[in-house]
């Protein structure tokens, strides 16, 4: 014991015996530290892994929808300029079966030959690489929807009705195949052979290119899907949708990056909360500490002695945080890098500790405290011994405005009680603390209010996104059939109100040069559907008679920045190229491609299928989930008895419902992060009230004397501490609406290439109402039954 | 006594003021104080609370500044050094003891006393332990060294902040009412401690209000409302109360006499009150026969002339300096004297007293002159 010098011992005394301000202390530069370094780990590992696991799949470069060709075909493409290699995939949907009444929608995909594939590499999981002859293999991320595992044996539904059985043999991995495309729906992998007996030509649809040059250029493999496209043109093999990506990036990669961009700002802040707290605790310290440093001025030390003294002391409570939060952040960087891995389909490379989240804890658990707790430590420790010793601070108690009003009050209003008065005027006394805790607080109970704020506004975007698909079901069939005949067929259902015959088409958005601008989805209702209730930014809708009429969506504008209402596009729909006007723009979520509008009369003679359709919008007479969902089963089963060629009939709202699942996940995190910021604030609270209290003891011990009983002593520090956590909601709620309006703009810009409209909800407000008192009741009821533990006899004699 | 053996000034105060400023205005608490305090002397400075004692040994710890004026401690003028080379000085020249102990409550009694020695590198870092637990025995503590000062009593945490103060072997204690927070018992052997220091030539400064301690101390300091009573005047007349006290320091006149010089003469008119400060003096009678009669030698605290002014008349006997060195006498008009009789009965009593002892010596030694 005697090889430590005393001044050390006095620090390790320091640590050792104040437990609760230790443990806050070092609590509340973990909880920062922790934070960042989940934050900053996964986004390291993210980083990495999601473009190496991704590129490890050798991913193709353009990926074409396109209409049935052959190897010969195929051979051909890989002679074009710039490409590498060139792959063909066959894609079948059909419905698997899982429930005894409940059926899924699934992509067959057939691969000609699984060994020498060389683009969107499948990664075995369990069981069989390849598949045999009819056997099928399960893709990893539809296992869930499915319910199957190897060695089960699907039914599987195929477009003519007919129902085939295959056992699983395998589980892979694609990660490169529905890459990005959250509504897509799950796929399982066939061999070639056995696409005959599943009824399906032995042809490709679906064209997987690698380019042979620089991969990671978008405008390189723009240009090489251009002379792909001019190949299979020449052929006379359609194109009904083009897609290019970069080998060394996730399309999903920026989005994500952005979001653990948004979730690393609140752990900064985290950290900067966190910050005004130890500052907070470390100035309560020194003025704690006041004689004792008194005391060792007076024996000799010297100020920089005694700085260096509690230097030590924060770095020691920063080295105590760093080793409980390294290893916990660790684990939580990997435990969130793993679940955005699974829910984006891709591999990590192996749990690690990531050198720099490691670097980045280090500076901010060592840096942080030291840089707010210089101030405090650097005038704690300049004090004088006289005002060391003798207490003397002339400062400590003012008379400022607050005391005036609550006495002004007080005369007025005589049902104030003098403790309430005394938790008042006590609540202003220390200034400087008040404003710390304050801030900790606004800004945990800004950020909660905010995140139900973007919760309200992201739900309010959904919803908005839901009037443009206002059925209670679609029902679509294989093959076009005559819109009359299928309205008659659903009308005679019970419950079905009506039916809207809608069609579709892809577009290419050609340049002056015949190239390639961008694709775009084409959907077709019939002039004047009350089925669609766009949110128009500019322009009107199509309307009656409208001919060669478009209204596109606002991501068109990235494209076009100066389009307006009146301009004409040039389009090529059906091998047919033609000008367009576009009368409107309109607000839709930007990440599912580029989606138009034009009239049903207009595209189906451009199709050559009129009054015909293949998708039909249907309402019912409830608009419940449960109803939809079980009217979809109804007319599914109806259509399939009379011999129509269904491929799917799915509730109105399943697909939002599919988005809403993906975005859960983010709230989760902000909420996580919402929590944290208020668990942080709540703890600056708790720590603000022990150091009152601690400075209160001697009023305390009077109040004791004169007849205060326990429970006034702490009723006085429990109403402080209501009054600060009032004060922080109220501030807190004001706070949110430039952090409400942030978020909003990140995250729509991140997840739906728009920004949401700003929203501010009561729930939350409401929420953290609730959650402010209890936290602040709690924060001072340790502190105030402390208060009241102390006998007059202690508190006087406290020295 | 040879110039050599003279001890030399500890700690010179030399016109300190020392002023502070509030929202009520300016409140000066020292009034130019002048003191020195001499090597291996113990001292004690006693005074009303509020009189200015502890911004006295501030000044001479060098916790607080003077507003105006010098202090100079073991030959250093210790407000030309800034905060930290004061820290270092003090903690190397000056040992503080305070009434509340000030021991670092998380620290043991040995680390307490170890951690002067730590601040001022004192001291190999191995041999601290031992001077620590050798000053610890010095003060009877040798068995409690390894105990937290909330685990042993007032009077031992009091021996422990003396070992404490010892550390690094100062010249100088300054004591803040050492005995204040202690039973009788712990105070005398706190007290004893300090005279056995002082025997061991330190100089111990002690502030006290309890007069008890004051006369086992060789010096007596009083300080009334900023300003020190002579000493002479606290020595010869204690029944004053201080202001009294101070009231008298303010008209007394400083006269000093060679050797065998005469102060006063038999049958001279007698219109002073003379009290000693230092040297001797000799009062003699004429010897009918011829020659003269020593009737008494009175020394540092004494005083001659009451007679007269209380009865009137000349002076009944001779007054001269004591052939061993200079007397130093403080003088007090008659007026003076006599107003200060009839404004302290306590004091008139007392030299009433006196006056009545020493006619009847003086009619003794008439009747040996005969």
């Amino acid at each position: 014991m005697l090889a430590m010098r005393p001044r050390w011992r006095k620090v390790l005394a320091d640590l050792w015996e104040n437990k609760a301000r230790s443990l806050l202390v070092i609590v509340s530069i973990a909880v920062g530290v922790f934070s960042v370094g989940m934050i900053a780990g996964a986004y390291v590992i993210i980083s990495h892994d999601m473009g190496a696991s991704y590129a490890s799949a050798n991913p193709a470069n353009i990926e074409m929808r396109t209409a049935p060709f052959s190897d010969e075909l195929l051979a051909a493409l890989e002679q074009v300029e710039g490409v590498e290699a060139a792959e063909g995939r066959c894609f079948t949907s059909v419905r698997v079966r899982t429930g005894p009444d409940s059926w899924t929608s699934l992509n067959l995909v057939s691969v000609a030959d699984y060994r020498e594939s060389q683009i969107n590499l499948l990664v075995p999981l369990e069981g069989a690489a390849e598949p045999g002859r009819r056997e099928v293999l399960l893709e990893r991320n539809g296992l869930e929807k499915i319910g199957a595992a190897v060695g089960d044996v699907l039914e599987f539904e195929l477009p003519d009705g007919t129902v085939r059985s295959m056992p699983v043999t395998g589980i892979v991995l694609d990660q490169s195949s529905n890459a990005g495309d959250f509504l897509a729906s799950p796929l399982a992998y066939v061999s070639f052979d056995t696409l005959v007996w599943l009824h399906q030509p032995e042809t490709y649809n679906r064209l997987y290119v690698t380019v042979s040059s620089d991969s990671n250029d978008e405008a390189y493999i723009r240009q090489v899907a251009d002379a792909v496209n001019d190949r299979l043109e020449r052929s006379r093999c359609q194109v009904y949708r083009t897609h290019v990506n970069k080998t060394n990036e996730h399309p999903l990669q920026s989005t994500v990056q952005a979001i653990l961009g948004v979730l690393g700002a609140l752990g900064v802040l985290i950290v900067l909360l966190s910050s005004s707290l130890i500052a907070n605790t470390l100035s309560a310290l020194l003025s704690q500490h006041q004689r004792h440093i008194g005391v060792m001025k007076l024996v000799g030390g010297r100020t920089f002695q005694i700085f260096g003294m509690y230097i030590v002391l924060i770095l020691v409570y920063g080295m105590i945080a760093l080793l409980i939060a390294i290893p916990l952040g660790g684990q939580a960087a990997y435990a969130l890098a793993q679940l955005i891995a699974d829910q984006m389909n891709f591999n990590l490379l192996g749990y690690r500790i990531v050198p720099l989240a490691f670097l980045i804890q280090t500076v901010i658990a060592l840096g942080v405290p030291l840089a707010s707790g210089f101030v405090p430590v650097n005038n704690g420790s300049r004090a004088t011994v006289l005002q060391a010793v003798s207490g003397y601070n002339p400062g400590a108690v003012q008379s400022g405005w607050i005391d005036r009003l609550t006495s002004q009050a007080a005369e007025r209003l005589t049902w104030i009680s003098r403790p309430l008065l005394i938790a008042l005027r006590n609540t202003f006394r220390r200034k400087g603390r008040l404003a710390l805790t304050l801030f900790t607080l606004t800004m945990g109970g800004a950020i909660f209010v905010a995140v139900f704020n973007v919760r309200s506004a992201l739900n309010n975007y959904l919803d908005s996104i839901g009037h443009y698909f206002l059925a209670d079901v679609a029902l679509n069939f294989d093959r076009p059939y005559r819109r009359n005949e299928i309205e008659d067929v659903a009308l005679r259902i019970p419950g079905v109100e009506a039916i809207e015959g809608w069609t579709y088409a892809s577009a290419e958005v050609l340049r002056p040069d015949d190239t390639v601008e961008v694709n775009l989805q084409i959907l077709a209702p019939p002039a004047g559907s009350t089925l669609v209730s766009p949110n128009l930014l500019s322009g009107r809708w199509i309307e009656p008679g409208d001919e060669k009429v478009i209204t596109v969506s606002e991501g068109m504008l990235e494209h076009y920045p100066d389009l307006q209402p009146g301009d004409t596009l040039r389009l090529k729909i059906a091998g047919q190229e033609d000008e367009w006007t576009v009368v409107g723009l309109f607000k839709f979520v930007g990440v599912q491609g580029l989606v138009g509008y034009a009239s049903y009369e207009t595209i189906s003679d451009l199709l050559t299928q009129p009054n015909q359709a293949f998708t039909y919008r249907i309402v019912t007479d409830q608009h419940n989930y449960a109803y939809q969902d079980q009217m979809a089963a109804t007319i599914d089963r109806h259509f399939r008895d009379l011999g129509y060629h269904v491929s799917l009939a799915e509730a109105g709202s399943d697909s939002l419902d599919t988005a809403a699942e993906s975005l859960d996940i983010l709230i989760t995190f902000l909420l996580i992060m919402a929590l944290l910021t208020a668990t942080v604030g709540s703890m600056g609270l708790a720590g603000t009230m022990s150091m009152n209290v601690l400075d209160r003891t001697r009023e305390i011990g009077v109040m004791r004397s004169i007849g205060a009983v326990d429970w006034v002593v702490m009723r006085t520090v429990i109403i402080e501490g209501l009054i600060i956590g009032l004060l922080s909601w109220f501030m807190g709620c004001i706070v949110a609406v430039p952090i409400t309006s942030l978020l909003s703009a990140i995250i729509g810009q991140t997840v739906f290439a728009t920004p949401l409209d700003f929203t501010y909800t009561v729930t939350g407000v409401a929420i953290w109402l609730g959650l402010v008192l209890v936290l602040s009741a709690l924060a001072s009821v340790l502190p105030a039954r402390n208060a009241a533990r102390l006998t007059i006899r202690e508190v006087l004699a406290y020295e | 006594m040879p110039a050599s053996d003279i001890p030399a000034p500890a700690i010179e105060l030399s016109q300190v003021v020392k002023t502070f400023k509030s929202a009520a205005g300016e409140f000066t608490v020292l009034k130019g104080v002048n003191l020195v305090l001499l090597e291996h002397e113990f001292v004690s400075i006693v005074g009303k609370s509020g009189s200015g004692k502890s911004t006295l040994l501030n000044m001479i710890t060098g916790i607080d500044h003077p507003t105006s004026g010098e202090v100079c401690v073991g030959g250093t003028e210790i407000y030309r050094l800034n905060e930290s080379q004061r820290a270092l000085w003090r903690g190397r020249t000056v040992g503080i003891v305070f009434q509340f102990f000030q021991l670092l409550p998380m620290l043991t009694l040995l680390e307490n006393t170890m951690l002067p020695m730590d601040y001022c590198q004192v001291y190999a870092p191995g041999e601290r332990p031992k001077r620590a637990q050798d000053l610890l025995a010095l003060v009877g503590l040798q068995d409690q060294a390894h105990k937290l000062p909330a685990a042993v009593s007032t009077g031992q945490q009091q021996s422990a902040a003396i070992a404490r103060a010892l550390a690094t072997d100062p010249p100088i204690i300054v004591a803040d009412e050492p005995t204040g927070n202690l039973d009788s018992r712990s105070a005398d052997v706190i007290i004893q401690l300090f005279d056995q220091l002082a025997g061991q030539g330190k100089t111990i400064a002690m502030v006290t209000h309890d007069a008890s301690l004051t006369e086992r101390t060789r010096r007596n300091i009083i300080i009334v409302d900023g300003e020190l009573v002579d000493e002479t005047v606290g020595r010869a007349l204690p029944l004053l109360n201080d202001r009294q006290m101070l009231q008298v320091t303010r008209l007394i006149q400083r006269q000093t006499f060679q050797p065998g010089a005469a102060i006063l003469s038999e049958g001279q008119a007698v219109d002073t009150f003379y009290m000693i400060d230092s040297g001797q003096v000799e009062i003699v009678l004429k010897a009918r026969r011829g020659g003269e009669l020593v009737v008494a030698r009175l020394g540092p605290g004494e005083f001659f002339g009451e007679v007269e002014l209380v009865y009137g008349g000349d002076s009944v006997a001779s007054a001269r300096a004591g052939a061993n060195g200079p007397a130093i006498l403080a003088t007090l008009s008659h007026r003076a004297f006599l107003q200060l009789l009839s404004d302290s009965p306590l004091t008139g009593d007392a030299i009433g007293k006196i006056v009545q002892a020493r006619l009847a010596e003086n009619r003794a030694a008439d009747r040996r002159r005969r």
